[in-house]
């Protein structure tokens, strides 16, 4: 009874406390034996990292009205940010492999913030940062919106993904930079299991560290602002507001949410290719968001872990071809005819049920 | 000279591909505010359905009117396309009138959907298209060459274009369209069926995308991701042009196609077409509306 009412009052925090608390104990059951495989815990470690970038696309979009189609690119910088730190651990601060075919001789300028942790641990947070400050700053400025920044945001991504392959004696091009460990060393096979451990609680605790923010953040007057520019911007522009002021900060939050996010995809995948990069990718990133439920944080946070969970269990053998059909029309779907994804279906269904449950007790 | 005349050259004839796949995007985006992410798609059918008539000529015709299958692929290529935007019409954009983000994203599901069914028809590895033997070579003026694969490209288009035109501003049905489209209330009263202008606008818009396909399966290999290389470009032109205005659709692919052919004598052609493409964005600030602005004092 007392559960159905903490449901009732506080849904989404108590949902997704339920999601980190099986998220938590999944490396103890591993530890006790009841699991086997380290690779389940690679896998959630990763779905982490999507619920993350997730967070931050539900901030500009569900709440925000943005849609962008290119938080890959953010999501790759990051990742790129991590790899190139993380790539230099690994050959000493020596220059890589594919900088002597490209024909390079010393480390390039770009690679040398990288050399040390806390410079580029920085820069992960800096650099997604200040490029989506810059883009935005000046699109919403100029008060493009709409479907014109969704399309300008994807023509940008292509871009930086084609630069990012042109480049390849600086990035590798379409290989990417691969044969990495993570930031605490090895975490594969079972004698580095510790390692992996912390890397994953360190990102669940990055997770609900974000979590908290945007909640923080959507639950003061500020999210009120937020959804006020999604219904209605020039109304919100008459009441006085920056709007884009408002909208630059806001994408640029997400922006290096989806950075932090790319960072703790690249420790847990062990390379980082442009095809995180790429259009595809980045509205693949929405479809979680959409699918889960917008407009709510733990709808991204669902989406993400349910789209993911789903396709690594149907993605390979006979059924990879059902997989693309089924999320096409699961998507198309959702856009149709339920706009608020999963969350939204069980914030119409749940309180009548809950209601009924309730009655029946009292008769009983 | 002779290098200014083949940037110009090989420039138009990127132009008029560009302009080829976004001709398409204009009626659909320009005239009906539907963003259509599988409008690249709808070129990947095209080209996929130019594949199909050759094989069936191939297959079942002498060899000697072999070449003339291409003619034949061309109609194919807009039927197809436009039937299958009229079913897509029917059954999904006609809820989204009004919902532009809602329209892109479910445009996306479908376009998954279709790459997948491209993939499982037709296998994951490209299949090649022949070029009709009188399609090969070219004409050479002192150092220029222009082969007639790309001056055939350019007169399809312009071809293409006339006929948009001349549905658009000079046939019956071209005004009812623009009623429709500029006061739908307004034009029902006046006996107009706006559901079926609505239907046959989206599906002459995917059409022209076959007619695209159908010249893209002349310049490579065909797989399922072939339209999606050409979308973002499309969508620029018609971005930067002047969304609603057909000619700023025209210009806007001219100045994209001739300035990343200028690009690339000085880098790549993908970093060309990188920067061309930033650069664009860089002017976009400087006129969010594009070239060719339709003057309105409305607010949204």
């Amino acid at each position: 009874m007392r559960l159905l009412n903490l449901f009732l009052k506080h849904g989404s925090d108590t949902t997704f406390g339920i999601i980190v608390f099986i998220l938590a104990i999944m490396p103890v059951l591993l530890a006790a034996g009841v699991l086997n495989g380290g690779s389940t815990i690679l896998f959630l470690g990763k779905c982490i990292s999507f619920a993350i970038v997730a967070i931050g696309i539900d901030l500009i979009w569900g709440y925000t009205g943005i849609l962008s189609l290119g938080h890959g690119l953010y999501f790759g910088l990051g990742g790129y940010a991590m790899a190139m730190y993380l790539k230099l651990q690994a050959t000493g601060g020596q220059i890589t492999d594919f900088m002597h075919i490209g024909g390079l001789t010393e480390l390039p300028l770009i690679w040398k913030p990288f050399l040390h942790a806390p410079g580029s641990l920085f820069l992960i947070l800096i650099i997604p940062g200040l490029t989506a400050w810059l883009v935005g700053y000046f699109i919403f400025k100029n008060r493009v919106k709409g479907v014109y920044f969704s399309i300008i945001s994807q023509a940008l991504t292509w871009a930086a993904c084609s630069i990012f392959i042109a480049m390849s004696p600086y990035t590798n091009g379409n290989v990417g930079i691969t044969e990495i460990k993570s930031i605490f060393g090895s975490i594969k096979g079972s004698a580095n299991q510790g390692n992996m451990f912390t890397l994953f609680y360190i990102s669940l605790f990055a997770l609900v560290l974000i979590y908290a923010i945007s909640r923080f953040l959507v639950t003061r007057k500020f999210g009120k602002v937020l959804i006020a520019i999604r219904d209605g911007e020039n109304r919100t522009y008459f009441s006085g507001y920056p709007v884009s002021r408002f909208k630059t900060f806001i994408y640029v939050v997400s922006a290096v949410f989806a950075g932090i996010a790319g960072a703790i995809f690249v420790n847990f995948n062990g390379c980082i290719t442009p095809s995180q990069m790429t259009i595809t990718y980045s509205i693949g990133m929405v479809i979680w968001v959409a699918i889960g439920g917008r407009g709510t944080i733990v709808g991204a946070v669902i989406g993400a872990f349910f789209i993911n969970i789903c396709e690594y269990n149907l993605s390979s053998g006979s059924t990879v071809e059902i997989w693309q059909y089924i999320i096409g029309i699961l998507f198309c779907v959702t856009i149709l005819f339920f706009k608020g994804g999963i969350v939204g279906l069980v914030q119409e269904k749940a309180p009548n049920f809950i209601a009924k449950i309730r009655d029946r007790k009292v008769k009983a | 000279m002779e290098q200014a005349v083949n940037i110009l050259f090989n420039g138009l004839s990127l132009s008029s591909i560009i302009l080829l796949t976004s001709l398409g995007l204009a009626i659909t985006f320009g005239v009906m505010r539907v963003i259509n992410m599988a409008h690249g798609e709808f070129v990947m059918i095209g080209a996929y359905t130019t594949y199909v008539v050759q094989q069936v000529f191939t297959q079942f015709l002498p060899s000697a009117i072999g070449s003339l299958y291409y003619f034949v692929s061309i109609f194919a290529a807009f039927g197809v396309a436009f039937l299958l935007g009229s079913l897509l019409e029917k059954f999904v954009i006609s809820r989204l009138y009004g919902r532009e983000i809602d329209s892109l994203l479910a445009t996306w599901g479908i376009s998954l959907i279709l790459q997948q069914a491209a993939r499982s028809i037709f296998g994951t590895q490209g299949v090649n298209v022949n070029a009709p033997s009188f399609l090969s070579g070219g004409i050479s003026f002192g150092d220029c060459t222009f082969s007639y694969n790309r001056v055939f490209i350019i007169l399809l288009v312009s071809l293409c274009m006339v006929a948009v035109w001349f549905v658009m501003y000079k046939s019956n049905f071209g005004r009812q369209m623009r009623a429709v489209m500029q006061n739908r209330p307004m034009a029902q009263c006046m006996g107009i069926n706006s559901r079926r202008v609505d239907n046959l606008t989206f599906a002459m818009g995917s059409g022209f995308a076959g007619v695209a396909g159908c010249s893209v399966a002349l310049l490579g290999s065909i797989d399922s991701t072939v339209g999606q290389s050409y979308i973002v470009n499309s969508f620029m032109a018609v971005v930067l042009g002047g969304v609603g205005n057909l000619i700023g659709t025209v210009i806007g692919s001219g100045i994209i196609g001739i300035s990343s052919i200028f690009t690339e004598n000085y880098t790549s052609s993908t970093i060309a077409k990188a920067v061309v493409l930033l650069i664009v964005i860089v002017f976009l600030q400087k006129r969010p509306q594009g070239l060719f602005v339709i003057k309105s004092r409305n607010l949204d």
